[in-house]
């Protein structure tokens, strides 16, 4: 933990711990190069993190205080550190990645024992909203900020796991077999403070995505071995709304035939339809004369019920009504190939939220020696004129690091570098509810709901809906994300979906009656707008051209994009070396003496796989004086033991 | 889960994280127990995550140690959470000869309380280890206050180590893993563990805590 200096040469200097930033630091990192990833803020995964209840309550009070601060920069101390023909670059400081964001409370802030019994003195802390807005954001309520202080700032790092989920000694609500009953009654209402005191147990993802079975994260994970640190969970229903209901969307085989929507005929209809998708390219008569048309047109001339139409756009093609045939059938053609590799619909969760994906492969980037400094920030980037390459960088402490390349997230390039300050947005809601949008026999479900617009102009919502073995909420609740790209601010865009699928009490701790009582209550919600840079490539920056921008998340269900962009940019970087090799088996490294070769008898095994990344390692010559264990962490020793 | 009267073998993986500040001899210390060696010049630890240790705690039980290791992500403390999460037991390592790693001792100890808890909100089992026990200069015994140190911090007790002579290594991790296993029969098996997907297939850590062979 002590912070002394840091090495002043790297091959590669990161900047930012997202997803793709993450890849590629694991990717340069396992072939060999000495890799320095640095965050300015003080928790892992950037713009792709999760946070538990509290430390997302925190981390939206810093975020907006940092955007409305004035950065005071004084800045001298670098100037000297530039040489001639040098000069600096300096980098953006403040996080613009979320806007628009608006909070609601609808359980009772009463900070009581007996929660169950007295509801009603709670204070109308969700009026808040509508008329208190300005620009759309909104300021959280002093309740809330009450209720935080009581609960002490945690910070977003100091973020808990824990063992398991499920907490013996909590009482649990009672799983709730009965669809159109809810026993309300005797269900544990859930107050604010316990909220906050469940509150390590929520893993709320700023990005809401799953992982198609056969998609390029889930195969990279497999081929680089990084999947050892994190576990998976099926999503196992997919789910679709039409008419005021949400149904389940028959998939696999299995489901199609025990589906009690479709008709017989049905069944038969979309079967065959689905095997034709598989290898649609080996019938191209089948659909080349559509293929200037839309997917929907070309599902309409195969004469397709508008039951299974809705099916196959909506929840397997997942595409817009615009959608041309091929793409459609593309899209269907993938759903389809990623079915049954893990369980019975195509997608995977990790536990414990997507935020554990960057921090996997940053695992696997230390592991082979590079080096992590969060809270890090770099005051700028000192440019070659002449060859217009960024050879260094200086840090907040005044420290010049030189490096051979520099990845950075896109969130650091400053207004100055880029040649268009327009951008797309994606819009977010992040709900805990209590109970499931349909209940089944098992409450625990992760399920995907495809929500068509709810008029023809707005766009098709996404959810997610997690329960409490995803790891991502505490038991008796659920973690609902919602996902669309903005027309307007997210509560605008999303509140509509929100309001009809689920009860939202007009006063705190209100109970549902009557016809609220068949949806879930929402208990606590987020709106957020995402800024969407996907569509950006290097042309839209003015950077040197050993500068690499990483841009998204895109606003897509699969995270195929930052995957391919991590690719790529390795490839840019690295052009000669493989991408992610298998990282060796643990069990399978040598663990003997550097040129004492009789001591490692019996553990020989030269695991091959790690290439040169440990003969150049042992090459490196040893300090004098050090003893064994200091040995351990020679890499960065080498530079700054005392 | 586990349940029936059939004559049962129970498997259980526990990991077991070792931290403390550099150059304490965490690296010695797994090598030693798991490998049954010590040597003065270890290759850096690059491209290791952790070693297991398998045990036969009785005719019954079958204990799988992983001991995790720190990565150059340990200098500034900035572990990420596929270190901590799911740890069930963790040594901290200081090094009798150089106070400083002593006084660090409660800042790790502070850290790792608050990144990992049990699935009872409580406290992972931890133990002190003063190592390089064979390099102490003065035979000043501080074992009162080393009690009281222990007491107060929150380790269950601490063990003079040394993986260079092989003193107390395997007696702190017997104590520690006895400690563990407490800790789980107290609570029932994970229920939702069934369905949880490795994409590895890796048999070793694809197994769940309560296994039967």
């Amino acid at each position: 933990m002590a912070a002394d200096n840091l090495p002043s040469e790297f091959d590669v200097v990161i900047l930012g711990t997202g997803l793709t930033e993450s890849v590629v630091a694991a990717a340069c990192s396992r072939v060999g190069q000495r890799v320095l990833h640095v965050d300015r803020r003080n928790y892992y995964a950037g713009n792709w993190a999760s946070f538990t209840f509290n430390g997302l309550l925190s981390w939206i009070e810093e975020y907006k205080a940092q955007q409305e601060a004035t950065s005071p920069e004084a800045e001298p101390g670098w100037r000297d550190k530039l040489e001639e023909g040098e000069e600096a670059l300096t980098l953006n400081t403040v996080d613009n990645f979320i806007s628009n964001i608006e909070i609601f409370c609808y359980v009772s802030q009463e900070d009581d024992e007996e929660e169950e019994e007295k509801s009603e003195v709670a204070p109308p802390t969700s009026a808040q909203s509508d008329e208190l807005e300005e620009n759309g954001t909104k300021e959280i309520t002093t309740t809330m900020d009450e209720a935080l202080e009581q609960q002490g700032h945690e910070g977003p790092e100091d973020k808990e796991t824990d063992e398991a989920c499920q907490s013996p000694q909590e009482e649990e609500p009672p799983v709730d077999h009965n669809q159109s009953e809810p026993t309300v009654d005797v269900k544990k209402k859930i107050s604010y403070a316990k909220l906050l005191k469940e509150g390590r147990r929520f893993n709320i993802d700023l990005v809401s995505k799953l992982m198609y079975s056969r998609g390029a994260l889930v195969d990279l994970l497999i081929k680089s071995n990084v999947s050892r640190y994190a576990e998976f969970k099926n999503v196992n229903r997919i789910l679709t709304y039409r008419n005021g209901k949400v149904e389940q969307v028959p998939c696999s085989r299995a489901d199609v035939f025990s589906s009690k929507q479709l008709t017989m005929v049905e069944k038969r209809m979309l079967m065959k339809f689905l095997t034709f998708c598989l290898d649609f390219e080996q019938h191209p008569e089948e659909f080349q004369e559509c293929s200037e048309q839309t997917f929907w047109a070309f599902l309409q001339t195969k004469k397709l019920t508008e039951n299974l139409q809705h099916f196959i756009i909506h929840s397997i093609a997942m595409v817009s009504s615009e959608t041309l045939t091929e793409d459609g059938l593309r899209a269907t053609q993938h759903f389809l190939r990623c079915l049954g590799r893990y369980g019975n619909t195509p997608f995977l969760f990790p536990l414990y939220g997507l935020g554990e994906i960057p921090q996997c492969f940053c695992r696997m980037c230390a592991v082979f020696g590079g080096i992590y400094c969060l809270r890090h920030s770099v005051r700028c980037l000192v440019i070659d004129k002449e060859a217009n390459k960024c050879k260094a960088l200086i840090d907040s402490r005044g420290q010049r690091i030189s490096c051979s390349h520099l990845v950075v997230e896109e969130g650091y390039v400053a207004k100055e570098q880029r040649k268009s300050i327009v951008y797309k947005q994606t819009s977010r809601a992040v709900l805990i509810t209590d109970r499931s949008v349909l209940p089944q026999e098992s409450d625990q479900q992760v399920s995907l709901v495809t929500i068509p617009p709810l008029e023809a102009s707005g766009s098709s919502v996404r959810m997610v809906e997690l329960c409490s073995s995803s790891m991502t909420c505490m038991p008796g609740t659920y973690l609902v994300h919602l996902t669309c790209s903005s027309t307007g601010t997210a509560r605008e865009d999303l509140g509509p979906v929100v309001s009809r699928m689920f009860y939202e009490p007009a006063t705190p701790g209100d109970e549902p009656a009557g016809d609220d009582r068949t949806r879930p209550t929402v208990l606590w919600g987020v709106y957020f707008s995402m800024r969407d840079t996907s569509q950006m490539d290097s042309s839209e920056y003015h950077l040197p051209s050993n500068v690499h921008v990483c841009t998204g998340p895109d606003a897509s269900l699969g995270s195929d994009y930052s995957i391919k962009l991590a690719e790529s940019i390795f490839q840019k970087l690295l052009p000669d070396e493989e991408f992610c090799p298998p990282a060796p088996n643990p069990e399978d490294i040598i663990y003997d003496g550097d040129g004492n070769p009789g001591e490692g008898a019996g553990f020989e095994e030269s695991p091959k796989s790690m290439g040169s990344t440990i003969e150049d390692e042992c090459s490196r010559s040893r300090p004098e004086g050090k003893t064994s264990e200091q040995e351990t962490e020679t890499k960065e020793a080498d530079t700054t033991e005392e | 889960m586990a349940g029936g009267s059939v004559t049962e073998c129970k498997e259980y993986l526990f990991k077991v994280l070792v931290i403390g500040e550099l150059g304490v001899g965490k690296t010695s210390i797994i090598k030693r127990y798991v490998h049954q060696l010590f040597s003065q010049h270890y290759r850096a630890t690059i491209g290791v995550d952790f070693a297991l240790k398998v045990l036969n705690w009785d005719n019954r039980t079958l204990v799988r140690l992983q001991l995790w290791d720190i990565a150059g992500q340990e200098r500034f403390g900035n572990m990420t959470r596929v270190y901590y999460k799911e740890a069930v037991g963790a040594f901290v390592v200081f090094d009798v000869t150089r106070s400083a790693t002593f006084e660090a001792v409660s800042k790790w100890k502070h850290d790792l309380d608050s990144k990992v808890k049990l699935a009872n909100g409580s406290t992972i089992p931890a133990v002190l280890l003063a190592n390089k026990c064979d390099q102490k200069k003065d035979a000043s015994n501080n074992s009162t206050l080393m009690d009281n140190f222990c007491k107060e911090t929150g380790f269950l007790g601490w063990f003079e180590t040394s993986a260079k002579e092989n003193i107390n290594v395997d007696e702190a991790a017997r104590f520690l893993v006895e400690n563990i296993l407490q800790n789980d029969k107290g609570l029932p098996y994970e229920e939702s563990n069934g369905d949880r997907i490795r994409l590895d297939q890796d048999p070793v850590a694809a197994e769940s805590k309560s296994g039967c062979c």
